[in-house]
């Protein structure tokens, strides 16, 4: 089976000459389906730009994003039509929920499972709320909701087109440390029975446990996770 | 899920607030052209309702709605003896303000040359035509006087026996209608203290002249109201108006045309004259209003609509970063902007039934206005969506990463 997502020597420089920023250099990594992986690693370090590209949504200048095991970005040139291919197989999660403000809760996850081009996609909101528990809230707007469930709701969205890749961008800055737990532990739990890849950028060291794979960034470079017996 | 209407119910109050604003403006065009068109309907109304193949004229004058025109009433005679010409009126036309119950009233008296003309082709909606030369008019309904009701004009009482609807003159006032004769009087009624001053001036002016100083018992005669009314001219009329046979019409105006005294219009010549000379301006000034309006209108929807997608710029860059098609985001401005459109057109649409009738001025929604309308605002609304919809096409969905 391919991998769910395979990055080859993504690079990618913000401005030029002396004042080029160097974001990815040569970035290469694969995840494979009902992996949940993390990427750790500090600001500045270049994970949100490798997020960036490995959803289709600002491609590197160089090197290739293989989906599936089809190449489907390379040298920053979209091979496939990126939108289509982010509504019906990839999921995103951000530290903020950034639901849709104007949406309930249900209709948020309705609305992505509609994109994604599910049948029945009020149905399958409603399954995604149980399973995450906050199906007595289906029908409250994202203002009103807790900052947990404001984000189990857009894990739900996440989830709603039922994804081949789900991209988290810390999406536990906001949450305490038994809700964070909560939340990592719900990837792992979506990777390993829906079979989806799981990439969750974090600075948490403290549930590193529930991942698979631990990545580590640093200047734009990617490699092992290294533990920093420094932090907790 | 159509993403339009849900954030319309998210922010309903506010949204329709905002269509109820743009719904005054459009009234506001659409009242500036029913102003127009009611100013048009006005001016041409007394013409069309007299029913006159020709209308024969103080020569060289533009008369008698445009400007002053005066007829020697012998000339009805003349013009009657004309072959071709099956009937001939008289009619004046004069402009009067009077207080009648506290209530200043500006109107407009046409005299009719009853009872040729008893005021057949006036738009009645009660009452009846004339049925004596004297005491009796018919007023327009926008007066305020009922049937029966007594206007004192030319110290002797006037009885309302008819009702019109409409029958304005360009400026706006309300016409009456009365015989020739009794037009005749109320264009020579003066206050008694005139009267006294004028007989005064009789007198100084005889006595300036050998007959008046030779014979002081000129004086009396002269002054004594017993021999000044047949001394007087008969008073003009204003135009006469002239039922042609259809097949004689140019013989009869190349007839006149060698008198020296009248110029005779067509039907059709006399409504451009009025609109023309009088309402032309009118048109000019509101035609260039409208255009104003319209553009702030434009320009204010525009801003409305693009304030609505500003607003919505993260949910929007969300969106795109969840793959959502074009045409769904561009849709979704558009049918929000086709939304405020039909919320302002219908309030548009009931401020011309309820608040319109309530204007001084007749506002007349002619079917031409009342089919332009609700198309105008649909090509303004869709027009004024596309700043918002460019906003639409700017944002970048990598926006959404950066929180």
């Amino acid at each position: 089976m391919p991998d769910a997502v395979e990055a080859i020597g993504l690079s990618r420089t913000y401005g030029v000459g002396a004042a080029a920023v160097v974001a990815l250099a040569d970035v290469s990594l694969a995840i494979a389906p009902g992996t949940v992986a993390a990427l750790l690693g500090p600001s500045g370090s270049g994970k949100s730009t490798l997020i960036k590209a490995l959803g289709f949504v600002s491609p590197a200048q160089r090197g290739e994003v293989r989906f599936a095991g089809r190449t489907v970005v390379k040298d920053g040139v979209a091979l496939a039509d990126l939108a289509r291919l982010r509504r019906q197989h990839l999921g995103f999660v951000f530290q903020k929920a950034n639901l849709t403000s104007f949406l309930t809760a249900r209709e948020n996850v309705e609305l992505a499972s509609e994109l994604g081009g599910k049948a029945d996609a009020r149905r399958r909101a409603h399954e995604l709320l149980t399973y995450l528990e906050v199906i007595d809230r289906a029908h409250a707007y994202p203002e009103t909701l807790s900052g947990g469930e404001q984000q189990r709701v857009a894990i739900a969205r996440a989830l709603a087109n039922e994804p081949s890749l789900i991209l988290a961008d810390e999406p536990t800055a906001a949450l305490d440390r038994a809700r964070s737990r909560a939340v990592m532990a719900l990837f792992r739990k979506v990777a390993h029975e829906r079979g989806a890849a799981v990439l969750v950028v974090t600075h948490d060291h403290r549930a590193l446990d529930v991942f698979d794979v631990l990545y580590q960034m640093e200047d734009g470079r990617i490699g092992p996770y290294q533990h920093d017996p420094t932090k907790p | 899920m159509n993403l339009a209407v849900r954030d319309v119910r998210r922010h309903l109050a506010r949204f329709v607030a905002t269509a109820a604003g743009v719904g005054l403006l459009l009234s506001v065009v659409i009242a500036m052209q029913g102003i127009y068109a009611g100013m048009v309907d006005d001016a041409t109304i007394l013409t069309r309702a007299m029913r006159a193949d020709l209308w024969v004229v103080q020569r060289d004058t533009r008369g008698p709605f445009a400007e002053a025109s005066r007829l020697d009433p012998s000339t009805l005679a003349r013009v009657a003896a004309v072959p071709g010409v099956r009937s001939a009126r008289p009619y004046t036309y004069q402009l009067i303000q009077r207080r009648h119950h506290q209530q200043v009233m500006r109107i407009a008296v046409v005299g009719l040359g009853w009872p040729d003309d008893a005021g057949l082709g006036l738009p009645l909606v009660r009452g009846r035509q004339l049925q004596q030369a004297h005491g009796e008019l018919i007023a327009d309904a926008s007066l305020g006087l009922g049937i029966g009701a007594v206007l004192p004009l030319a110290g002797e009482p006037y009885r309302v026996v008819g009702l019109t609807r409409h029958a304005l003159t360009s400026g706006g006032d309300s016409v009456v209608f009365v015989s020739v004769a009794d037009a005749a009087l109320i264009a020579l009624d003066q206050p008694a203290e005139a009267t006294v001053l004028e007989r005064q001036r009789v007198v100084e002016r005889l006595r300036e002249t050998d007959l008046g100083r030779g014979q002081p018992a000129l004086e009396a005669v002269a002054t004594d109201p017993r021999w000044r009314a047949p001394a007087l001219a008969s008073p003009p009329v204003a135009a006469i108006l002239i039922a042609a046979d259809p097949l004689r019409r140019d013989e009869i105006r190349s007839t006149m045309a060698s008198w020296g005294d009248v110029t005779v219009y067509s039907q059709r010549e006399e409504e451009a004259l009025l609109l023309g000379g009088v309402v032309e301006r009118a048109r000019m000034q509101i035609g260039l209003f409208t255009v104003i309006l319209t553009l702030t209108a434009a320009v204010i929807v525009m801003m409305v609509i693009y304030n609505l997608t500003l607003e919505k710029t993260h949910d929007l860059a969300v969106l795109k970063l969840m793959g959502a098609p074009w045409p769904r985001l561009l849709g979704m401005v558009v049918q929000q902007a086709w939304l405020l459109g039909a919320i302002g057109y219908a309030v548009a649409l009931a401020m011309t039934t309820l608040a319109f009738p309530l204007f001084p001025r007749r506002v007349l929604i002619t079917d031409t206005i009342a089919a332009l309308a609700p198309i105008a605002t649909f090509g303004l609304v869709t027009l004024s969506s596309l700043l918002g919809l460019r906003h639409v096409m700017g944002i970048d969905p990598a926006s959404a990463l950066e929180g």
